[in-house]
């Protein structure tokens, strides 16, 4: 060997190893809490999402108030402004009153789904509304009826009282567990965490220089990642560390998250779901963006997950109420009228590595007419449960056995 | 009876052949079903039935009585049938069949605490429908409670509701609706076992998750699970909540009956257990022999001997508490957590080792709350 070939591999070698050092991937280690900042100030901010939460929270309440709700109220909440325009103070929360956000505008509303696409994002926001008003249009009224089948009406689900209508729905499920879907999930998945927005403008360039939004101590590129955890932790007592009371936060996806980790097949969900954020952020602070991406990725694959499970686990509720010899319908309705909300909400996941939601909307306008057929759960039967529930589960790595119990 | 003791004897026998080769143990499949069945039916359900619609008829005597000449004299009247109806229901209320979940008779009967706010409402406007499933808090034996003892401070005052007050008749009314109610809602469930459930009812002894023994065992469960350990003893008493709860006991209003309420009730679901008659000393065929037939052993003790010794710590622990479970919370609730923890042991022994011995599959799930 002479001296140069020695010299070139030397080389080489130094060189791998400073390529190693460069290497970030293996460097940023996952945070193990949600904590950033810049010159001793928190760069983590997401009040928007906490306010939007808040008021899909009292949007939900709202439905089942019979001696206060009208609709003008319920649609004054979900926009947070009079039907002409103008400012509202529809919520019990001054701040909620006094925020400039709204549920509507950020209902199918994400950049990769609907930016061009704007006719079903209109559709979908108004299928919500129509949700809203026939609550006050066909469930009040008969808040002291009996329901039956093409009746809406009360009906006992034990102990408890439903309200449901002619085809056995409550629209405040439907409501409440399709915003998981059709604001949460949808804002997260196909928005903040999709390089069409972390990376819009000139985001990548000033985030590598530290260029601060204007007036602010974080990167755009930061804010808009801090948004998405904002959707899923933006209620928490304790933001740094949301996982401490998973599940308690919200009514919403929060909860659900809680509710598949406490499922031992899924046992670390919620773990995985947190590292992804808190990791994506730590890679973003470092400029990394190929291991932020590969964050995205997980988050979509999980929070996808979560979706699908629970849609089938309420299909398999109802299922098995309605399979027993004495049904009690109120029951299984309560859990069907959860389960379409989940399933509604299966058209805003996405699939990993695709630009594509796991059902298109057109398979879960499909799933949803086989539920509404006839008096709708009056009818349905539990071979069309369980046919729905295969659907689903074949195109995520669970089986219904794992999500029903 | 002597049939079925033949017909068990000789199935003990078929059966003690078969475990010499059989190492898992007898089948389930070969003890008579049936017979647990008919004694279920005819010695212990149908009888309990009976006595507890003359008890409600009694009860609806009194109400009525009661609103024709409210006096001092119809109201303890009225009170000593309400107390003799409440005692009776606690016979009655753990059956559950087609019947009494179609009219969904345990929560019409007896739901509390009672949404008294609801109660004056529909007194005071009249426009109450009871069939409403919003309604099973504004009715029953928890409503008479409070109509007939916590409606105010003292008789006279209570009393003054019904001959003086400005809706008087209204409240006379709304106590004669509510006997009525009980009184035709336990007709409805009587007439239903003797006319034609009761065969219905034996003759489907198979097994399977919709044969009689498996709903009837689900909902014996159910009961002791839910109504029983849960609703008198730990709501009040906070397991759930956290904080005690005093005003959700049983029988809240008359303050001294809420133990012998829980009492009769932890005896007639032991009772129920061993196949022991409704009053009566006699004995037929039940769980208990069901699983000592197949032998069922756990940590090397007879599983029907661990359950009934369950039942009686239970018992024991409960007969310190205070008659009034709301003073009983206030004044020493680790008393009430206590017999909260007995009560709990058994539904581990009932609901798995029984369960499993007996080859019955759980049919309810605890609703995830939302």
């Amino acid at each position: 060997m002479n001296l140069s070939k020695s010299l070139l591999i030397i080389a080489a070698f130094i060189f791998t190893i400073s390529c190693d050092t460069n290497n970030t991937n293996d460097e940023i280690a996952t945070p193990e809490t949600y904590e950033f900042t810049r010159n001793g100030e928190s760069t983590v901010s997401f009040s928007g999402q906490t306010t939007r939460i808040k008021m899909s929270g009292e949007l939900t309440s709202a439905m089942t108030d019979f001696d206060n709700t009208t609709k003008e109220l319920l649609l004054e909440m979900f926009r947070n402004q009079t039907e002409s325009g103008a400012d509202a103070n529809p919520f019990s929360d001054a701040e909620l009153n006094a925020a400039t956000k709204n549920i509507k505008s950020k209902v199918a509303a994400s950049t990769d789904f609907y930016s061009s696409n704007t006719t079903v994002s209109s559709e979908i926001k108004t299928q919500f509304e129509t949700w809203l008003t026939a609550q006050v249009d066909e469930v009040f009224p008969n808040e002291n009826i009996q329901a039956q089948p093409g009746v809406a009406g009360q009906i006992a689900d034990g102990s408890s009282t439903r309200y449901v209508n002619a085809k056995g729905f409550e629209y405040d499920q439907l409501v409440a567990k399709s915003l998981i879907g059709g604001l949460m999930s949808d804002q997260i998945l196909n928005n903040y965490v999709s390089t069409s927005v972390l990376d819009a403008g000139t985001n990548i360039e000033d985030n590598s220089n530290g260029t601060t939004a204007e007036g602010k101590v974080y990167t755009n590129m930061e804010h808009k990642w801090d948004e998405a955890f904002g959707y899923l932790y933006g209620n928490s007592s304790n933001t740094a560390n949301p996982n401490l009371t998973i599940g308690e936060d919200d009514s919403f996806l929060n909860k659900y998250v809680g509710r598949v980790e406490g499922d031992d097949d899924f046992a670390g969900i919620a773990q995985t779901i947190f590292d992804a954020f808190a990791l994506g952020r730590a890679a973003i602070v470092e400029g990394d963006d190929e291991l932020r991406d590969q964050q995205a990725e997980i988050l979509r694959a999980q929070i996808s997950a979560i979706i699908g499970i629970r849609a089938v686990y309420y299909l398999q509720s109802g299922k098995t109420v309605l399979e027993q010899a004495n049904p009690d319908f109120g029951a299984a309705f309560h859990d069907l009228s959860e389960a379409y909300g989940f399933v509604y909400s299966l058209q805003f996941t996405r699939q990993p590595g695709t630009g594509q939601s796991y059902f298109t909307k057109a398979e879960v306008d499909g799933f949803i007419s086989l539920l509404e057929a006839g008096n709708g759960l009056w009818d349905v039967t539990p071979q069309t449960l369980q046919d729905i529930s295969v659907d689903i589960a074949s195109k995520f790595d669970f089986t219904i056995e794992e999500a029903a119990n | 009876m002597k049939r079925y003791l033949l017909l068990f004897l000789s199935a003990s026998l078929i059966i003690s052949s078969c475990t010499e080769t059989n190492p898992s143990g007898p089948d389930p499949d070969d003890f008579d079903r049936k017979a647990i069945l008919e004694n279920w039916a005819d010695n212990i359900i149908i009888p309990a039935l009976t006595d507890f619609s003359e008890k409600t008829e009694s009860l609806k005597t009194a109400g009525n009585s009661f609103a024709e000449n409210p006096n001092q004299q119809m109201l303890e009247s009225l009170r000593d049938e309400w107390k003799a109806g409440y005692l009776a229901l606690q016979n009655v209320s753990m059956f559950e069949t087609s019947k009494t979940m179609e009219i969904r008779y345990r929560n019409n009967l007896n739901i509390y605490p009672v949404d008294t706010a609801e109660v004056k409402e529909n007194i005071n406007q009249g426009n109450y429908n009871l069939k409403l499933p919003s309604e099973i808090d504004q009715q029953g034996f928890p409503t008479l409670d409070y109509l007939l003892y916590g409606i105010a401070g003292n008789d006279d005052e209570i009393l003054s509701f019904y001959n003086s007050g400005e809706n008087s008749s209204d409240y006379r009314n709304y106590v004669v609706d509510l006997v009525n109610r009980i009184d035709s809602l336990t007709d409805v469930v009587l007439n239903d076992w003797n006319s034609g459930f009761r065969d219905e009812f034996v003759n489907n002894s198979g097994n399977g998750a919709n044969s009689s023994i498996d709903m009837m065992v689900n909902d014996f469960i159910f009961y002791y699970e839910k109504n029983l350990r849960a609703g008198k003893i730990g709501i009040p008493a906070g397991v759930f909540s956290g904080t005690p709860l005093p005003q959700n006991v049983e029988g809240f209003y008359s303050e001294e009956f809420s133990k012998e309420l829980f009492m009769e009730s932890l005896t007639a679901t032991q009772n129920f257990f061993n196949g022991k008659h409704f009053n009566s000393e006699s004995t037929g065929l039940s769980l208990s022999d069901y699983l000592d037939f197949l032998n069922s052993i756990k940590n090397g003790t007879d599983l029907t001997q661990l359950i009934n010794q369950q039942f009686e710590l239970s018992r024991n622990k409960a007969e310190n508490l205070n008659s009034s479970f709301a003073d009983q919370v206030e004044i020493d609730n680790s008393l009430m957590l206590q017999t909260y923890d007995e009560l709990q042991k058994n539904v581990i022994l009932l609901k798995v080792d029984m369960l499993q011995a007996l080859n019955i599959n759980v049919d309810y799930v605890d609703a995830d709350g939302d």
